[in-house]
Parts: C-alpha cells; structure tokens; sequence
C-alpha cells in the first residue's frame, strides 16, 4: 500500500509543479512552450499511470485465469 | 536521507541558475546607461575640455563604474603605450571587456561602428556621430528595459520550479 501513495503524491506534485510552469509561461506570452510543457507533464504522467494499470490488468488475469 | 541531500542540490543549483539569468538581464540596462553617460562625458570632453582622447578616456575610466571603466581604462593604456590607430585601439578594447559585461551583440556593432568614426573629423562631426551612436544605444537600451520587465521574475520562478520537477520526476 506504502508505493500507491508514494505514487499517487508524485502524480499531485508533478500537476501542481506543470500547474505552475504553465500559468507564469502564460503570463509572459510564451504560449507555446506552456503547451509543450503540460503535453509532457501530460504523457509523463499517462505513461506512469499505464504501468499501474498494467499491473491490475496481470493481478485480475492471475486471480481468475489461474496463470503466473 | 541521502535522496533528501541530493535533492537539496539540484533545488539549490537550478535556482542558482535562473537568479543568475534574471541578473544578467537586470545588469544590461544598467550597463547601457553607463555607457550613454560615458559617451555624453567623452562628448562634453571632446566638445568644451578639448581633451586628447587617452586623456579623456583616462578620465572616463575614473568617473565610471566596474565594467565600463575597464574598457576606457584598457583604451587608454593602448593609445599611450602602443603605436596602433584609434580604431584598433577601440576594437581590442571592446573585445578583451565585452565577455565581462552584460551586453549582446547589438550594442558591440554600435560601438565599433562608432569607433570606427572616432578621431578622424573634426569636433563638430564628432559630435553628430556621438549623437548617433548615442540614438542607437537608446534604443536598446529600451529594448533591454522591455525584457527586463517581462522575463526577470520569469528566470526566477523558472529555475526553482524546474528543480523541482526534476526532483519529482527523479524520486
């Protein structure tokens, strides 16, 4: 359980830092790279959250398929 | 603990980093300033004193401040010792100090065109061109001012919070 949170408050950080970056990149008309930067925070987090997932998805198969 | 320490120094090192960027940027138009005075000095010199121009120079370097005055220092320490033109003189001068300071390119073409104007017309032609140089170094001097304002707290806010992504992501 000690690694979901650990995970889930990396995901927090990681949006609130992007948050950030986005709003003063904003502010100073550097529209582009504010997109370009919450795009990355964007997939980084996705890709994190894909593996978790793909972890569910091994436990279910190995809980009623009987394998692994 | 050792991930805490580590962390420590990234934060600290990219912070570093973007105060140091926003100090460049608020050192420039202070430079550009000092540099307009230095030529409305060399311009008042040349103009009522009639001062030779290693004369001169010396006494610019005297009147201004860190950077500036290296280079009327180092410009007058070649016309009094070394046998070169004036034009040659003011080059070597603006390149050995331009590394030190804080300006770009723009302001170094002012200059060198200027110098390449110094001493060679009589006082009133001098002045014009004085003047011109002095039109130009205004407008960057605006331009530096426009980013200033606009990127200063930028450099600032983003050097600390890409630390701290970096953190984050390295975690």
């Amino acid at each position: 359980m000690g690694l979901e949170v650990d995970i889930i408050f990396k995901i927090a950080g990681v949006g609130i830092v992007v948050a950030f970056l986005h709003t003063i990149l904003d502010q100073v008309g550097k529209k582009e790279y504010a997109q370009w930067v919450t795009l990355f925070g964007f997939i980084y987090i996705l890709f994190m959250v894909a593996s978790i997932v793909d972890e569910l998805f091994q436990k279910i198969k190995s809980v009623f398929l009987f394998q692994g | 603990m050792l991930k805490i320490i580590g962390a420590v120094f990234i934060i600290v090192a990219t912070t570093w980093t973007g105060f140091e960027a926003s100090r460049h940027l608020t050192e420039r138009p202070r430079q550009l300033r000092q540099l307009k005075s230095a030529l409305q000095s060399l311009e008042a010199e040349i103009m009522y004193g009639h001062t030779p121009l290693h004369e001169a120079a010396r006494r610019l370097a005297s009147q201004l401040s860190k950077p500036i005055s290296w280079f009327f220092e180092s410009f007058s320490k070649k016309l009094t010792n070394s046998e070169t033109t004036v034009k040659d003189a003011w080059e070597e001068s603006l390149q050995e100090v331009w590394k030190l300071t804080a300006l770009k390119q723009g302001e170094y073409e002012i200059m060198k065109q200027f110098g390449e104007t110094l001493g060679r017309h009589d006082r009133f032609s001098q002045q014009k061109q004085i003047r011109l140089a002095l039109t130009h170094l205004e407008r960057e001097e605006a331009d530096a001012y426009d980013k200033q304002s606009r990127y200063e707290k930028m450099m600032k806010s983003l050097g600390f919070l890409s630390g701290l992504l970096l953190v984050i992501l390295l975690m």
